[in-house]
């Protein structure tokens, strides 16, 4: 029981890595990754987002939008909802960013301030919203989905803030004028992948 | 007062990462490539050891121009006859480390011209420790090809050797085991001739058969697997021939003798740990310590890829805990994941990709220190 969260846990920070494996919510991963502190910033704030909404979009498919789901009313055995799905996983995602933007920015306006409008845009971050569809579709039970949504925010987190010790340290090198800033970030989360690569499988 | 010599340089730097006492770049690649030689010698001799010794138990000699060459020159498969395993080595490990050598020369050569900067002239160390790591019955254009990807994506478009944040040799070796991996996973033959007549030849490297439930670990074994006479990639067999290497690079100062300690403390720790687990039915997790250390690329890794300089983290600390992270995560590798035999080098790859991680943890801690301390 608890070695098999255990194995979830680590699959979904190493070798699932939601940034790393399927290349999601590369918009910010590339975006906030300048700076070690603004990437950890971002990368708490995902993990926090992720560990409540996959939970969260879990119950509301299972107890709303599934089929069946509503046969506690008459008559309603057969209602299939789960073409709202999409609506409804980016609606809890926005409430749950809306609420970590309020409180950033009431605990740390430097922070609010060096995330930007990749803040309120994780609303709309494919990473959350694959996190949900991935406890959706694999059939997580609703602790299995915790520690999932908890697993891949961690991953996140992990593969950011070391794409932004890797370019912090790249302005000792001497990378062509042509690629400098977006353009070598790109090669270097594709050497990041290789190194990940080590784990897949497991 | 002028009459104290100005000590900093009057000449203007162009290229390369600069050493302190004019140890430069170019020694120390010398010194680096002087610690090969024991390998790149046991590679010629063992890959034509193996060979001999498959064709004596029944496989056929791979048909290809070097067979026709050695029946012209009369030299007989004979495993023996040391000559004759030497000649049948050398041309298959000449020509892979010539392509390899090529290849980074090329890609280096078009690339600090076309960026109007002074080569490195490290190409040809960059071949022999990339061919060293292949396997003998890897094509020439796969070696090529992995050396091209290797220096230009993981040293040249950084700026050049010292500049990157993972190990190029290990790209470029990364590269072919992903891109091919048919010939790269050790369970096949790594030994150059053809098994297509054989049922019962097992030619599979140590650590893909103990995986493979195979188990083949007598006493003899294990000596041979000492001194390097086992199938292998042509450069990692020998323990003793990277023991000699680490003594001339420990000694010169060139690697770390930090991460080595790290890596045979992790790896130590991982192993006793998986020994005391233990698993029914899966060998490698009873593998002891001092087979760990013997088989596949344990110990070549350990001392010629992990000690990189500029892969590696900068402070004693942080390279303690870049050692340990490789030597744990290289057994684990091995022992838990199914897919990979070896983990070594992924394990490598895996702690570049935080080294600069490491790197800003132990500043960040040094100025917190130093901040405390002022303030008191």
């Amino acid at each position: 029981m608890f070695g098999e969260y255990a194995g979830l846990l680590t699959e979904a920070i190493f070798t699932q890595n939601l940034a790393l494996s399927y290349y999601l919510g590369m918009c910010s991963f590339l975006a906030i990754s300048r700076r070690v502190e603004t990437a950890l910033g971002m990368g708490l704030a995902v993990t926090f987002v992720l560990t409540v909404t996959c939970p969260l979009n879990h119950l509301l498919y299972h107890n709303l939008l599934a089929k069946g789901a509503l046969a506690w009313i008459p008559g309603a055995a057969e209602v299939d909802l789960s073409f709202l799905m999409l609506l409804f996983l980016i609606g809890t995602i926005a409430a749950t960013v809306q609420i970590v933007e309020l409180t950033i920015e009431k605990v740390s306006p430097k922070l609010y301030a060096a995330l930007g409008i990749f803040l309120p845009l994780i609303a709309v971050n494919c990473a959350i919203l694959g996190g949900s569809l991935f406890t959706i579709e694999r059939d997580y039970t609703l602790a299995e989905s915790t520690v999932f949504g908890f697993g891949s925010g961690v991953g996140f987190a992990v593969a950011i803030v070391a794409l932004a010790a890797i370019r912090e340290q790249l302005r000792y090198s001497d990378v062509p004028a042509a690629l400098r800033g977006l353009g070598i970030s790109f090669i270097v989360v594709g050497l990041m992948s290789f190194g990940f690569l080590a784990l897949s499988g497991m | 007062m002028r009459n104290v010599p100005d000590p900093s340089p009057t000449t203007a730097v162009s290229s390369g990462p600069f050493v302190r006492d004019g140890f430069a770049l170019r020694h120390v690649k010398a010194i680096f490539g002087l610690s090969l030689l024991p390998c790149l010698a046991m590679a010629v001799f063992n890959t034509g050891l193996q060979a001999n010794r498959a064709i004596a138990a029944g496989a056929t000699p791979l048909s290809d121009g070097r067979s026709v060459l050695l029946n012209a020159l009369g030299v007989s498969p004979d495993p023996a006859s040391t000559l004759n395993c030497v000649l049948f080595g050398m041309l298959y490990v000449g020509p892979l480390v010539f392509v390899c050598a090529a290849g980074a020369g090329v890609v280096e050569t078009i690339n600090s011209r076309l960026r109007q900067r002074r080569p490195s002239a490290t190409w040809p160390i960059f071949g022999l420790l990339l061919a060293l790591t292949l396997p003998p019955t890897t094509p020439l254009w796969q070696a090529f090809l992995a050396t091209c990807f290797g220096i230009l994506f993981g040293q040249e478009i950084f700026g050049g050797p010292g500049m990157s944040f993972l190990n190029p040799v290990l790209l470029g070796r990364a590269f072919l085991f992903f891109a091919y991996p048919a010939g790269m996973s050790g369970d096949a033959p790594w030994i150059a001739a053809s098994f297509e007549k054989v049922d019962a030849f097992s030619g599979a490297t140590p650590l893909a058969s103990v995986m493979l439930g195979q188990e083949s670990l007598s006493h003899t074994a294990w000596w041979s697997a000492l001194i390097g006479t086992i199938p292998g990639s042509i450069g990692e067999t020998s323990f003793v021939a990277c023991v000699i290497g680490a003594i001339v690079l420990l000694g010169s100062g060139v690697a770390s003798w930090r991460i080595v300690a790290g890596v045979v403390l992790g790896t130590f720790a991982a192993v006793a740990f998986f020994n005391q687990v233990g698993v029914d039915g899966n060998a490698m997790y009873a593998l002891p310590f001092h087979w760990h250390i013997v088989t596949g690329s344990w110990a070549f890794a350990t001392v010629f890829l992990a000690t990189d300089a500029s892969s590696a983290p900068f402070s004693d600390g942080g390279r303690w805990v870049y050692g340990v992270g490789i030597g744990l995560l290289a057994i684990v590798i091995r022992v838990a994941n199914p897919v990979y035999a070896e983990g070594m080098m992924l394990a490598i790859l895996f702690m570049n990709v935080f080294a600069p991680l490491i790197n800003f943890v132990t500043v960040e801690l040094h100025l917190r220190y130093r901040r405390g301390y002022r303030a008191v």
